[in-house]
């Protein structure tokens, strides 16, 4: 089976600890990739893509040295394996104009301001790992543990998953 | 897997040409014919080369074209006919002898190809071929079957149609309106809330929480299917495996309690889970008809007599090492109108069902309320109805069907009587049939395994029976609920395959578990029927 992977992109150290440290719940289900830069990424991403697995949900800064995070996310939309991903902004200094191109461009599923709470990065998280197994048409129930379970159990109910032969 | 599904094709295809090719010693043609297709369908449903309900669908194509007395095989398109030789009186007619039959008929078909037996009087016998007849009813005007003893006429095939009824019986209608009732419930959270409220009682100490768990998964999958339970549970349980330390057995000890229960609850009721379908179906069959509250009766305190043997056996497997943990389970129940209309149609169907004494409606016509009321009361939509397990319908449809040819082409009692089942005595046959019916249903459908043995069962069944050495409705409900207690492997049962795929227990949990339950159940359901199914029968 392949791995779905969870990333988080962001150059400040203390930023991307905290980061994993509020998403390191999802570890045992979903494996946490942490980078410091568009570059950075770019190369695990090609890792995650040459094994087969696959990246769910991506937590990407705007503003970094080099490549700016919506760019990062605009290629993704791009590419065959990272077009479904979901694509999240985890920034403080994102213009209006960025934001737009993002959301025009590169299909952005969600915002979130910095600061961050944990519960609200937490409930993202679990909202667009959700949507992510569903849409890719896997079987939920591995995953289950960790997602919105009303979702899953509904969508079962729609794939006719719950007949008893 | 492309070798196993195109082995399972060749094989199942080719024990469908040896059977029917083959006239073997005892069978008739149609028993042949018969014999081919439950090959056929038996090795299809075992190895899976196609869907199980393909197979079933496929069941009834084979029989509609070549058992049916329009078909290839028995039709009456397929006899020659010969016309009045001489008319010699008003009504007397000089024909070839091979025209009467033994029990001295002659038959005509007519222009739609159907059959009209003649009672005729022989005049003389002019000679060994040609004897003159006297009949006022026959019509000079259309053939005569040349050959009495011909198979579109000895072969006393069913219409095509009534292959086709298998679809609408009763038993399926039953079913029906269980999908209406559940798919209702399921839409506006009836299940979840209920489950909320049903828990409370039941505190925070683990082994009573445990107990919650079981008894809500068993009383809703006992209504529900049980495969949507366990969905809809394994989502109530989750949090709580979540905030029990990683190290905690009990964790595993709750991911098993929910399928164990589910699986358990679907003996509950009729509408419970399908097995309980094909064993009324064939009882219905041989003239029986069980209510909804006999059988809840009979099959209900099995259930949950196991249920709670299985909470002790889970608890003792899987010590908790907490003294007590909270569930939360947010939600209200909905008061818009269509969920309360939701909730009434829902009571009162179940009301009916366990009232049936009262009134006499029977089970299958009270089933039809929710069909007909909940999309009338737009309660349920289009894509709710489209939503079914239809599938499961076929399945058990085909099922049916083709139980209904096993019994009627003699193919059972040819069957059965290759093993001397006297020597067995009563409960010998019944032992025999759960042992066989619990190893195969923990490797496939308990429906199929359901459908491929109790046609076998009732046919030695009514044999005994004959001698008043066998309870025939006791029997019979002793392997249907045995052939539910089979939980061994991830593949037994699809609560099991739910669970399992949460990742939290292993297979050997599932094992050890699922080969306890499984055999303290065999053993209640022989105590049962040793001591108390026959007292109510």
């Amino acid at each position: 089976m392949s791995k779905l992977y969870i990333m988080c992109v962001d150059d400040e150290p203390e930023v991307l600890e905290a980061v994993e440290r509020d998403l390191a719940f999802f570890e045992d289900v979903f494996p946490l990739e942490a980078t410091s830069s568009a570059s950075e990424a770019r190369s695990v991403l090609e890792r995650i893509e040459a094994r087969g697995d696959e990246l769910a949900v991506i937590f990407c800064d705007h503003v970094m040295p080099g490549e700016t995070g919506v760019e990062l996310l605009e290629w993704m939309e791009t590419t065959e394996a990272f077009g479904n991903t979901k694509k999240a902004l985890l920034t403080g200094q994102a213009g209006l104009d960025a934001t737009i191109q993002a959301v025009n461009n590169a299909n952005l599923d969600f915002y979130i301001q910095k600061p961050w709470t944990k519960e609200n990065l937490l409930s993202t998280a679990r909202d667009l790992l959700t949507q992510y197994v569903l849409e890719s048409g896997k079987n939920p129930l591995p995953y289950m543990s960790m997602l919105n379970a009303e979702a899953v159990t509904k969508a079962m109910h729609e794939s006719g998953l719950v007949s008893d032969e | 897997m492309k070798a196993k599904n195109l082995l399972g094709a060749c094989l199942g295809l080719s024990a469908f040409l040896l059977a029917t090719f083959n006239s073997l010693p005892g069978l008739s043609l149609a028993g042949s014919i018969a014999l081919g297709i439950f090959l056929l369908a038996a090795i299809f449903w075992i190895l899976e080369p196609i869907p199980i309900y393909a197979t079933s669908m496929l069941v009834i194509l084979l029989q509609v074209m070549l058992l049916s007395s329009q078909g290839f095989v028995f039709s009456v398109r397929s006899a020659p006919t010969v016309t009045v030789k001489e008319t010699t009186g008003e009504f007397d007619y000089l024909v070839p002898s091979s025209v009467i039959s033994s029990e001295g008929l002659v038959y005509q078909k007519n222009a739609d190809n159907a059959i009209i037996p003649l009672v005729i009087e022989r005049l003389n016998i002019a000679n060994a071929e040609w004897v003159t007849i006297r009949s006022e009813e026959l019509d000079v005007a259309l053939p005569l079957i040349a050959d009495a003893n011909h198979r579109a006429i000895t072969g006393q095939a069913y219409s095509y149609s009534k292959f086709y009824a298998t679809l609408a019986s009763p038993i399926i209608m039953l079913f029906l309106g269980g999908f209406a009732l559940a798919a209702s419930a399921v839409k506006f959270g009836l299940d979840k809330n209920l489950t909320r409220v049903l828990l409370k009682p039941f505190g925070s100490k683990p082994s009573s929480v445990c107990l919650g768990l079981m008894v809500c998964t068993g009383a809703l999958s006992a209504f529900m299917s049980n495969t949507a339970t366990t969905a809809m549970m394994m989502t109530v349980a989750l949090p709580i495996v979540g905030s029990l330390s990683p190290k905690d057995p009990f964790r595993k000890g709750v991911a098993l309690a929910i399928p164990v229960a589910a699986n358990i609850g679907g003996i509950a009721t009729p509408i419970g889970t399908p097995p309980n379908a094909v064993a009324l179906a064939a009882l219905r069959d041989s003239g029986i008809s069980l209510s909804f509250s006999s059988w809840m009766i009979m099959a209900t305190p099995f259930a949950a007599i196991l249920l709670l043997i299985s909470w002790r056996l889970i608890l003792s497997l899987f010590k908790p090492q907490t003294d007590r943990f909270e569930i939360a389970i947010q939600g209200k129940f909905q008061t818009s109108p269509k969920a309360i209309i939701a909730y009434l149609v829902f009571a009162g169907t179940i009301l009916m069902w366990l009232t049936e004494a009262m009134h006499g409606i029977s089970t299958s016509m009270v089933a039809f309320i929710p069909v007909a009321l909940l999309p009338a009361f737009g309660v349920l939509d289009k894509k709710d109805i489209r939503g079914f397990s239809w599938e499961v319908l076929w399945l058990v449809a085909g099922g049916i069907s083709l139980g209904l040819s096993m019994k009627d082409t003699g193919l059972a009692s040819w069957l059965i009587g290759q093993i001397s089942w006297q020597s067995f005595g009563g409960v010998g046959v019944v032992i025999a049939f759960a042992l066989v019916g619990y190893v195969l249903s923990n490797l496939i459908s308990n429906t199929v395994t359901a459908t491929i043995i109790t046609p076998l069962a009732i046919t030695v069944g009514a044999t005994l029976s004959v001698s008043g050495d066998f309870n025939l409705v006791s029997g019979i409900v002793a392997i249907t609920v045995i052939v539910s207690c089979s939980m061994v492997l991830a593949i037994s049962t699809p609560p099991n395959a739910i669970a399992m795929s949460c990742g939290i227990i292993e297979t050997k949990d599932l094992a050890r578990t699922g080969l306890l339950v499984g055999g303290i159940g065999i053993a209640l359901a022989i105590v049962m029927h040793l001591i108390y199914w026959p007292l109510l029968m």
